[in-house]
C-alpha cells in the first residue's frame, strides 16, 4: 500500500515537472543522451570498464570544442529572452580575433611599438578587446532600439559588414600569436587542456547570476514578454536593449580571446561562421522560447552540451559527417515541438 | 426548443450550474470576475471539457471535444478579443474556415454574394469587399456575428461585446441583436454593464463563486438587485464624498497639441484633487496623457509643467523621476507581463532603484510589495505565482501597486476599472480617494460617466481631441457629460 502511494507520487511529481519546468525536460534529454553515449562507448571500448576512459576523453572534447559557441550562446540567450536575435556574433568573433591578433603582434603591433610585451601587453589587449566587443554589440543595440530596425535585419547587416571589412583589412595580414598568450587557454592542468572549460563554466555562473539577481535580468524578461507593458512601466527599453546587445558583444570577445589562445591562428574567411546558428540552437534546445519572455541561461549551457553529445555519438557510431547536420536539425525541430506543449 | 443543462463538481470552479436558453431569447450571464462565467461558456463552446453534467441541445445530448464540435451543433462563440484578420476583406474573413474554391482558385464571386445575402438578412449595409482594417469596432463585432450565422449558428455567445465600443456603436450591435432575436437566434450576453443588460436582455442568470445564485426575467428586476446578486451584498451608486485638503498645483498643461489626436489642451490639477477626463472613443484622452507620461516620444507641442517647472518628457522613465505614474488602459496588452510573478510585476517600476550593490535587494522588494499588497488588499496565493493566476480586479491592484511603490505626486489612471468586477471596482474607488487624501493629485480617464460622477471632484470633457467643457461637482450628470461628449455645444456654436 505504502509503496504504491510513493510510486504514484513519483509519477505525479514527474508529470508536474514535465509540464511546468522546461529545465527538467532539458536535463532529462541530456541524461538520456549520456546513457545512449555510454552504451555506444561500451561498444567502442569493447568492455564496460573501458567505457569510463572513453567517456572521459569524449567529454573533455565535447566541452572544449563547444566553448566558443557555448559562451556566445549565453549572450544569445539574453537576446532571445528579450525577444530579439543576433546573427552577427560569428562575424563579430572573427573581427575581434583580427583586432586581437593586431594588438598582440610582437613585430608590428601598436602595443609592442609602445614597448609593452608579455603579460602586461596581453592584459591591455584583452581589456581593449572586451571594450571593442561591447562597442560592436552596442552598434547592434543602437540600430535596433534607436534605428527601430528589426533585430533580424540589423544583425544580418552587421554580420555582412563585420566579416567583409575584416577580410578586406586582413588580406596581407598574418602575424603570429605570442606563445605566452596561448598559455591563457592552452596551458595544461593535470596533463589536460581544461582552461577553456573552466572559463566557460565560470562565465555560465556569472551570467546566470546576472540574469537571476539583477534588474537587467528582470527587465530582459519584461521586454521579451510584453515590450509595451515594460515601456509603460517606466523601463528605458532602448537602453536595456543596448545593454543586452553590448553584453553579448562582451561574450563574443571572451569567446574570441579563448579561441585565439587555444588555436593560435584564425582563418578570417571561416572563423566563427555558423556560430550564430549553433548558439541559437543551443538556446532553443535549452528550453528558451523563441518568442521571448521565458528562458534559462543554464538551459543554454545544457542545450550546448546536448548538441555536443549528439555530435559525439553520431561520430562514434560512424554516421557520415554530412548526415550529422541533418540529425542535429531534426533534434532542434523536435526540441521546439516539445516546448509547444504548454502554450497551445 | 433548446435546453441546456449542465452540472459539475471538481475544483469548484463551477458547482452544479444549470443554465437554459430558449429559442429567440437573449439571456444575460452575469457575475463578478472569477465567478465562473467564462468557464461555463468555454464548456459550451467546446474549449474546455466538463467534469460531469451534460449539454442538451434541441432535446439531444451533445458531447463537445473541441470548438469545432460546438460550432457544428450550432453554437457560435464570439470572444472578447475579436478573431478577425485585419488584412483580409470582410468576405474572406467570413469564409476563412472553409474557403470555397472554383478549380484551383478562390471563388470570390460566390463568397461576396453569400456575404451580401447574409448582410441583407441581418439588415445591415456593408460592402463585403471592405477591408476589416477599415471597420470600426462595432462592425467588426457584427462581422463576427455574421460569420457565426453563416455557419448556421442558432446560439451565439457574446463575451463582453461592448467593452471597447462607443455609445452609437453599442446601439448598432444591439439593433443587430434584436434583429437576430426576431429570426429565432438565441444569444447569451456576458456583460458587466447592468444598464445594457436591462436594455437588451429578456432573462438573466447570475453566477457567484461557481454557483448559480439567481435567475429570472429582466423585467422583474432592476440593476441594484442584479448588482447585489453579483457581489452578494448591497452596492451603492451614490456619489462618494472624499475629504482632502487641496494643495498646490501639481500638473499644468498649456496648449498641448500633437497635431493629430488632441489640440490645445490646457488644464491644471492640484494635490489632493481628483480630476476626471472623459469623452467618447476617439476623444484623444489616452494619447494626451500618454504624451504627458512620455510614452509618445517628443511628438507634441505646448508646455507641460510639474510643480511649476517645465518638463519635456519624451521617455517613460523620465516620468518616474518627475513623480508621474500612469496606469494604462487595456491591462493585458499594456500592463501585465505574463511571464513574470506577481511580485516582479508589482515591483517592476522600482526594480532599477531597489539595489544592493549590483543586485536587486530582494528583501526590500518583498517588503515594499508586501506593504502595498496589504494596503490594496490584493488576494493572492503566493507572491511568486504568475500574475496570470489572479482575477482581473487583483491584477489591476498589482498594476496599481507597482506605481504606488514609486510614491508618485501625480497618478494618471486610464480606465482603472476596465474588466474589473463590481466588488473590486468599489475597492479601487476607495483606494483612489485614500490616495487623494494623502495629497496625491489624481487624474481619472474614463468613458463611463457614472464612474466620473461618483469619484471625481470635477471633469473635463473632450470631443475629437478638443476640450469642450468642464463640469464641477453637482454639474456632473450623465446627461450633461453625454451632451458635451457627443459634441453637443459644438453643434450649437456652429449653427
Amino acid at each position: 500500500m505504502k509503496s504504491k502511494l510513493v510510486k504514484t507520487d513519483i509519477i505525479g511529481w514527474f508529470k508536474d515537472k514535465w509540464a511546468h519546468s522546461p529545465m527538467f525536460s532539458t536535463l532529462l534529454a541530456l541524461l538520456v543522451m549520456i546513457l545512449v553515449q555510454s552504451v555506444v562507448m561500451t561498444n567502442v571500448a569493447g568492455s564496460f570498464g573501458g567505457m569510463f576512459g572513453k567517456m572521459g576523453m569524449a567529454w573533455l572534447n565535447i566541452l572544449r570544442n563547444n566553448t566558443y559557441a557555448g559562451i556566445i550562446a549565453l549572450g544569445m540567450c539574453f537576446i532571445i529572452i528579450s525577444g530579439g536575435i543576433d546573427l552577427s556574433v560569428g562575424s563579430m568573433l572573427c573581427a575581434l580575433g583580427a583586432m586581437l591578433m593586431y594588438l598582440l603582434d610582437e613585430m608590428n603591433g601598436p602595443l609592442a611599438a609602445m614597448g609593452l610585451v608579455g603579460a602586461p601587453a596581453y592584459a591591455v589587449a584583452i581589456v581593449l578587446i572586451i571594450i571593442a566587443g561591447a562597442i560592436m554589440g552596442l552598434i547592434n543595440g543602437v540600430l535596433i532600439s534607436y534605428g527601430k530596425l528589426p533585430p533580424f535585419i540589423a544583425t544580418l547587416g552587421t554580420m555582412k559588414i563585420f566579416r567583409s571589412v575584416t577580410q578586406q583589412l586582413t588580406k596581407t595580414f598574418n602575424p603570429a600569436v605570442p606563445k605566452g598568450f596561448k598559455l591563457i587557454a592552452s596551458a595544461k592542468i593535470g596533463g589536460q587542456v581544461i582552461l577553456p572549460i573552466i572559463y566557460w563554466v565560470l562565465i555560465v555562473i556569472a551570467m546566470h547570476i546576472i540574469f537571476k539577481k539583477t534588474a537587467l535580468g528582470r527587465q530582459t524578461i519584461a521586454i521579451g514578454s510584453n515590450e509595451r507593458a515594460a515601456k509603460l512601466s517606466g523601463i528605458n527599453v532602448a537602453k536595456v536593449k543596448c545593454k543586452i546587445y553590448a553584453l553579448t558583444g562582451v561574450m563574443v570577445a571572451f569567446a574570441s580571446i579563448i579561441y585565439l589562445a587555444r588555436i593560435g591562428s584564425m582563418d578570417f574567411a571561416n572563423a566563427g561562421s555558423g556560430y550564430e546558428m549553433d548558439a541559437i540552437a543551443a538556446v532553443i534546445v535549452g528550453g528558451t522560447a523563441m518568442s521571448g519572455g521565458r528562458g534559462s541561461l543554464v538551459g543554454a549551457f545544457v542545450g550546448m552540451l546536448i548538441m555536443g553529445v549528439m555530435n559525439n555519438i553520431l561520430n562514434s557510431v560512424g554516421v557520415p559527417t554530412f548526415l550529422c547536420d541533418a540529425i542535429k536539425g531534426a533534434i532542434i525541430i523536435f526540441a521546439v515541438m516539445l516546448q509547444k506543449k504548454d502554450n497551445v | 426548443m433548446e435546453k441546456i443543462y449542465k452540472s459539475f463538481g471538481a475544483n469548484n470552479v463551477l458547482t452544479e450550474v444549470n443554465f437554459s436558453l430558449g429559442a429567440g431569447e437573449i439571456c444575460a450571464l452575469l457575475g463578478e470576475n472569477g465567478a465562473g462565467k467564462s468557464t461555463l461558456m468555454n464548456i459550451l463552446g467546446g474549449v474546455l471539457p466538463a467534469d460531469s453534467g451534460k449539454i442538451v441541445i434541441d432535446g439531444e445530448e451533445k458531447h463537445f471535444l473541441n470548438p469545432v464540435d460546438s460550432l457544428d451543433a450550432g453554437i457560435g462563440f464570439i470572444h472578447q478579443e475579436l478573431n478577425l484578420i485585419n488584412d483580409l476583406s470582410i468576405y474572406e474573413n467570413m469564409f476563412i474556415t472553409h474557403l470555397p474554391k472554383k478549380g484551383a482558385f478562390l471563388d470570390a464571386k460566390f463568397m461576396q454574394n453569400k456575404t451580401a445575402e447574409l448582410f441583407e438578412r441581418m439588415n445591415i449595409e456593408l460592402d463585403p469587399c471592405t477591408m476589416v482594417r477599415d471597420l470600426d469596432a462595432s462592425y467588426k463585432q457584427i462581422v463576427e456575428i455574421g460569420r457565426a450565422l453563416l455557419q448556421e449558428a442558432s446560439i451565439i455567445i457574446m463575451d463582453e461585446p461592448t467593452t471597447s465600443l462607443t455609445e452609437p456603436e453599442i446601439e448598432r450591435v444591439f439593433a443587430m441583436m434584436r434583429t437576430l432575436k426576431e429570426q429565432g437566434v438565441s444569444i447569451i450576453f456576458i456583460s458587466h454593464k447592468l444598464n445594457e443588460v436591462m436594455a437588451i436582455c429578456d432573462r438573466y442568470t447570475v453566477l457567484r463563486d461557481g454557483n448559480m445564485v439567481a435567475e429570472g426575467l429582466v423585467k422583474d428586476t432592476d440593476p441594484m438587485k442584479l448588482a447585489a446578486h453579483m457581489v452578494g451584498h448591497e452596492v451603492s451608486n451614490d456619489v462618494l464624498k472624499h475629504e482632502a485638503t487641496i494643495g498646490d498645483v501639481v500638473l499644468e498643461l498649456d496648449k498641448l497639441s500633437d497635431g493629430k489626436n488632441f489640440q490645445n489642451i490646457s488644464l491644471s490639477v492640484r494635490a489632493g484633487e481628483i480630476l476626471g477626463v472623459t469623452g467618447l472613443l476617439g476623444d484623444g484622452r489616452s494619447e494626451l496623457f500618454q504624451a504627458v507620461f512620455g510614452a509618445a516620444g517628443s511628438k507634441y507641442s505646448g508646455r507641460i509643467l510639474m510643480d511649476g517647472k517645465e518638463i519635456h518628457p519624451s521617455n517613460t522613465h523620465q516620468a518616474l523621476d518627475n513623480g508621474i505614474a500612469y496606469l494604462p488602459r487595456n491591462r493585458k496588452e499594456n500592463a501585465i507581463i505574463k511571464d513574470m510573478s506577481i511580485l516582479d510585476n508589482g515591483s517592476i517600476v522600482m526594480l532599477s532603484k531597489l539595489k544592493k550593490g549590483l543586485f536587486i535587494d530582494f528583501a526590500k522588494q518583498e517588503q515594499l510589495f508586501g506593504q502595498q499588497g496589504e494596503e490594496l488588499r490584493i488576494k493572492m496565493g503566493s507572491q511568486y505565482d504568475l500574475i496570470t493566476s489572479l482575477s482581473g480586479g487583483n491584477q489591476q491592484k498589482v498594476v496599481l501597486a507597482k506605481w504606488l511603490m514609486s510614491g508618485p505626486k501625480l497618478l494618471i489612471l486610464d480606465n482603472p476599472t476596465q474588466g474589473v468586477d463590481v466588488g473590486a471596482k468599489e475597492e479601487i474607488y476607495h483606494i483612489i480617494h485614500r490616495l487623494a487624501a494623502e495629497g496625491v493629485a489624481v487624474i481619472v480617464l474614463s468613458s463611463e460617466a457614472q464612474e466620473i460622477i461618483r469619484i471625481c471632484d470635477r471633469t473635463l470633457v473632450l470631443f475629437h481631441g478638443k476640450q469642450v467643457g468642464e463640469l464641477v461637482g453637482e454639474e456632473m450628470t450623465e446627461t450633461s457629460i453625454m451632451y458635451l461628449a457627443t459634441g453637443g455645444n459644438q453643434n450649437e456654436s456652429e449653427s
